[in-house]
């Protein structure tokens, strides 16, 4: 075995150095931004510096990336120039990447969405295609990663439709925790609309797994790292691969290209360049390496394709980026305080808005002149923090008491709590089409702080997206009424953005295939036209599917390096 | 009447701090208890601390001087973990703030730059406003000046901070005896104790509010959405 170079230490990046180191290859990863555990080489307990703290996470990027020095931009469509530069849905830039700040929802895309193209057919102006493989060939990796990182869920609560579509041979590793008082009230609305909440598959312990704690419920969940491990995630795959003794994880140290020689069928990757920054400004270097595995992130890996000058016969390296299209819902109780501030966030969840046959889609989809929509799994009850509540009130004072947007309205507002203690939300988790439209490109102009072109994101929600949101709107109002929400309202959540995608689903850019003329990397991930490259994230993904796609990731990840190195 | 520890001197005479001067500190003092005011600044706040309280103006001035101390052994940017055992015994590693990393300064030192100059600016324009001295104005008057659209820009900063500095766990010089959580009735950090299942589950009980004035307003604002 040879040396091998992965670039992201996160879902996909842990993932495969685990699979290379123990197939025998030296390994370097390299991670852009820096460690904030210990121990994770060791054994026992993985040590961290997150906190409760809302200051640190949500407003000072402690998980980073901070866009004054790795700013992207966003434009909705080709014809304009970028209109924003800054924050465009990032993902966490250190050890461990995206599995830090996630809530840990692991829930199976379905069978549907591996052969959407082919199960549900084609849709205006959308670049339509199924997955190089079935959900029946990726079952057993989704077995094997809901093993390795530890997954509560209870398959007995699960509702037909999911399992038909996503069928599971056992049981979770571990039980369902707590359920949230906010979740179980907003599933009382589901099941009154016809919707079929359960247990939230989610990667977090309810019992000790891993040598990790399990997990004590202290409420700051989603967006934060957790304070006590319980949602160790991308870091057991890299500490398996630590303790090899092969592999060497090098924080702070940017890839800025991948090296390339030769051309035609004989053009191959020799290894990487890298620069990091010191006191004394930039030091760079390089790392030779006999296989390089992209796994930046599905932004990040593209652009450093399009910086290392890839190979590009389809002319889709870069295209079909997809964000979910989240709607969100907000239910306010008037009666009760719902203290979603207590548990992990949204502990339940629903999937009917997954399916396209849901009664009335079809028709709604007819009418607005498409063949299907679909939305995607519901997270029930969740809520926000304290300063994320404060600034919202200090927009909502602007439109209510513009002589005065300030004051004891504010304070008043912060003890009643409408929009936190007395709020339960419900995120939708929309289908977003891949659109040979939607784009990661080299920005022209604006630079990070190394002086390299950033990611330019060319998105906007297309018809589909919108059409979708339309329908499951009203349905979404309807169980937060049911739910016995005093106001209760919907909206996509572009509209509270202006435009810019949300919410810290990324994928496509080097989508996979077997035919070379259509696809960007092959059945398993490597990159056409480069015999020893081979991408393990989110790009890879040929749909976004109706799902958080985390594990959906590591899964694909895995098996692409399973393949490479059979055992 | 929360403790004279912390970075703020008493009410009504803020002393010169690590950035600001004793007048700008005088000016953030009125300029933030107008925005979240507390039992001086509005009868309607008897019993409910605000920025003044809660050590607003230390909170900035210990953010905006921590420029000068970003690449020493604890810059006060991102406060330590895993937790400050609040609620539980023992020592408070949130305390311990946490180097920064080379890129990470270069960017802090970049937006410390932007918000100094958005304050001896921002200081500056509301004492012009007031007619030589903010803090001399009346609040009406205060509060006419703040709520002005050509100085939204540096208002806007001022309730952020206020937010941060009322709200965001006290280590970070603000929220001074937790008056701002205790006010909101929120635990705020509550690491290595969690909720028990109980806590997390359970409906805590009817605690109906009433329909009325601003919270009326809002719900009919969204309501329309």
């Amino acid at each position: 075995m040879g040396k091998a170079v992965v670039i992201g230490s996160g879902a996909g990046g842990s993932i495969a150095a685990m699979e290379l180191a123990r197939a025998g290859w030296e390994v370097v990863v390299f991670e852009k931004g820096p460690n904030r555990f210990s121990n994770i080489d060791g054994e026992g307990p993985i040590g961290t510096t997150f906190s409760n703290d809302d200051l640190k996470m949500g407003t000072r990027n402690f998980a980073g990336p901070d866009p004054l020095v790795f700013p992207r931009t966003w434009r909705p469509n080709a014809t304009v120039p970028a209109q924003y530069t800054g924050a465009v849905n990032e993902l966490p830039q250190l050890v461990g990447g995206g599995t830090v700040h996630w809530d840990a929802k692991v829930p199976r895309f379905w069978d549907i969405d591996f052969q959407q193209l082919s199960a549900l057919g084609p849709v205006p102006r959308a670049d339509m295609a199924d997955w190089p493989f079935g959900y029946a060939d990726i079952a057993p990796f989704y077995d094997e990663v809901e093993k390795l990182i530890g997954v509560q869920g209870d398959v007995h609560a699960m509702p037909a439709v999911v399992l038909r579509h996503a069928p599971r041979t056992g049981q979770f590793p571990m039980p369902p925790g707590p359920q949230q008082r906010a979740s179980v009230a907003v599933a009382a609305g589901a099941a009154a609309v016809g919707l079929h909440a359960f247990p939230f598959p989610m990667a977090i312990n309810s019992q000790p797994y891993n040598g990790q704690r399990a997990c004590n419920d202290c409420g700051f969940c989603s967006g934060y790292g957790c304070p006590v491990m319980a949602r160790p995630a991308a870091l057991i795959p890299l500490r398996l691969a630590l303790r090899t003794g092969r592999v060497r994880l090098v924080p702070e140290t940017m890839v800025t290209k991948v090296q390339l020689t030769g051309s035609g069928a004989a053009a191959r990757a020799t290894g990487v360049s890298w620069v990091r920054m010191t006191s004394g400004g930039p030091v760079t270097g390089a790392e030779g390496a006999d296989l390089v595995v992209l796994a930046a992130s599905a932004i990040e890996t593209v652009r450093l394709a399009l910086l290392s000058s890839f190979p590009d016969a389809s002319g889709k390296l870069g295209s079909r980026l997809m964000m979910h299209s989240f709607v969100d819902g907000t239910a306010i109780f008037l009666d009760e305080r719902m203290h979603a501030y207590r548990g992990r966030s949204t502990t339940q969840c629903a999937e009917d808005a997954a399916d396209p046959d849901f009664p009335g889609a079809r028709a709604f989809a007819k009418a607005n002149g498409l063949p299907y929509i679909r939305g995607g799994i519901m997270e029930l009850g969740g809520s926000q923090d304290v300063l994320s509540e404060a600034q919202a009130y200090q927009t909502l004072l602007r439109f209510t008491r513009s002589g005065k947007p300030f004051g004891t309205d504010f304070k008043q507002l912060m003890r009643s709590s409408i929009l936190r203690d007395r709020l339960a939300g419900c995120s939708l988790v929309g289908d977003d089409l891949p659109y040979l439209g939607h784009t990661v490109t080299l920005d022209p102009t604006v630079k990070d702080v190394f002086g390299l072109p950033v990611a330019r994101i060319t998105w906007s929600a297309g018809k589909y997206e919108q059409v979708s949101a339309q329908f499951w709107i009203p349905r979404i109002k309807q169980m937060m009424a049911k739910a016995g929400a005093a106001v209760a309202f919907a909206v996509p959540e572009t509209i509270n953005s202006g435009g810019l995608p949300t919410g810290s689903h990324i994928m496509g850019g080097m989508m996979m295939g077997a035919n070379q003329a259509t696809s960007v990397t092959d059945s398993h991930g490597r990159v056409h036209g480069l015999d020893n490259v081979y991408v393990c994230d989110g790009s890879v993904f040929v749909t976004s599917g109706a799902h958080n796609p985390t594990n959906t990731i590591m899964a694909v990840a895995l098996r692409n390096m399973r393949h490479l190195l059979p055992m | 009447m929360l403790g004279a520890s912390g970075c703020t001197a008493p009410a009504g005479r803020p002393a010169a701090g690590r950035f600001f001067t004793s007048h700008e500190a005088a000016v953030v003092e009125a300029a933030t208890a107008r925005i979240a005011p507390g039992p001086a600044d509005d009868p309607a706040e008897a019993g409910h601390p605000g920025a003044r309280e809660a050590g607003v103006t230390g909170y900035v001035d210990m953010m905006l001087g921590a420029l000068g101390a970003l690449t020493g052994p604890s810059p006060m940017v991102f406060a330590g973990g895993p937790w400050s055992n609040r609620h539980t015994s023992g020592p408070d590693p949130m305390a311990r703030f946490i180097a920064l990393d080379p890129v990470t300064i270069i960017a802090w030192r970049k937006r410390l730059d932007g918000w100094r100059n958005a304050y001896r600016d921002g200081i500056a324009t509301l004492d012009r406003l007031a007619g030589g001295d903010f803090t001399a104005a009346a609040p009406g008057e205060q509060d006419k000046i703040l709520a002005r659209q050509d100085v939204s820009e540096f208002t806007s900063l001022l309730f952020e901070h206020t937010i941060e500095g009322l709200y965001a766990n006290p280590e970070y010089g603000g929220n001074r005896g937790l008056a701002g959580w205790t006010d909101i009735g929120f635990p705020g950090d509550i690491q290595p104790l969690g909720y028990t299942p109980g806590e997390v589950e359970r409906s805590d009980g009817r605690d109906p509010m009433a329909n009325a004035g601003i919270v009326a307003d809002v719900l009919k604002f969204l309501g329309a959405v």
